[in-house]
């Protein structure tokens, strides 16, 4: 969504043309991140030789505030969507920043973890926004994820098992 | 206004921004190198919405008030005194991110 799409374009701005394919997972609901999207693939086919992306869409897991006991049924939901998805594409790599969508891809790469289908790398990256706290999908996925970056020294502090790295968008 | 496309024109030619605590405006008009003024609402707020702008606010990058002091801080205010926000750097990321796959 919104922000989060800014951000992680950015983040995606420098990454060379080894990381082939890119596959955007979006929620259902969301209509203004795939037009970010294809601009941003569009101006990168400019200079880094043409490679591929998709984007995929899945039900949001979360609506802003939602109570937790009703996220865990929506997430659920999603995980509907997102297990069967990423089982398919079996991602090396996944990096995420923090809307709810993320939290029902990451929860099934560690599912294709366990069952030793997959081993993918996940990369989170919490949003500049956070200065002192982390938001929800940090909180659950600081311990799940294998790197975990974030962009003000409080919380580096706070949490230190992440990477700092400095301000990064 | 309500619903425009993008502000950013509108963002170059202003010479000061007063905007709410969301995260993007504020980041935005930073990045453009516009003086900014945060208007705080507490009670709509999410407090981590705060949060940025405190710190921005602490770094000297932006003024904080709330509607009530608004007036005051727009006559009492000296821009002269912010700082210029540096950009954010992602090819640094972008260095962690090779080391840590193994890319050369």
């Amino acid at each position: 969504t919104g922000g989060h799409t800014t951000e992680i374009l950015r983040l995606l701005s420098c990454l060379s043309e080894s990381y082939s394919p890119r596959h955007y997972i979006l929620a259902d609901s969301d209509k203004m991140s795939e037009v970010k999207i294809r601009s941003f693939e569009e101006k990168r086919s400019e200079t880094l030789s043409s490679s591929q992306f998709t984007l995929h869409r899945i039900p949001r897991s979360r609506e802003v505030r939602q109570s937790w006991t009703s996220s865990v049924v929506t997430t659920l939901y999603s995980m509907l969507y997102s297990f069967p998805l990423t089982y398919k594409l079996k991602p090396d790599l996944i990096l995420c920043n923090g809307p709810g969508t993320c939290v029902p891809v990451c929860i099934s790469a560690l599912l294709l973890r366990l069952l030793g289908i997959k081993r993918t790398i996940i990369v989170y990256v919490e949003s500049i926004c956070r200065v002192e706290t982390l938001s929800l999908s940090g909180k659950i996925l600081y311990y799940f994820s294998d790197y975990f970056i974030v962009q003000w020294p409080d919380l580096k502090e706070k949490y230190p098992k992440s990477v700092y790295l400095g301000r990064i968008v | 206004f309500r619903f425009k496309d993008s502000l950013a024109e509108d963002l170059r030619r202003a010479d000061l921004v007063i905007s709410h605590a969301g995260a993007g405006s504020c980041l935005e008009t930073l990045e453009e190198g516009k003086p900014l003024i945060v208007v705080i609402n507490e009670k709509l707020m999410n407090n981590h919405q705060l949060e940025l702008a405190k710190q921005l606010q602490r770094d000297g990058h932006v003024l904080c008030c709330n509607c009530s002091t608004l007036v005051e801080t727009l006559k009492s205010m000296d821009l002269s005194t912010l700082k210029p926000f540096p950009r954010g750097q992602p090819e640094k990321f972008a260095l962690f991110l090779d080391e840590v796959i193994g890319f050369q």
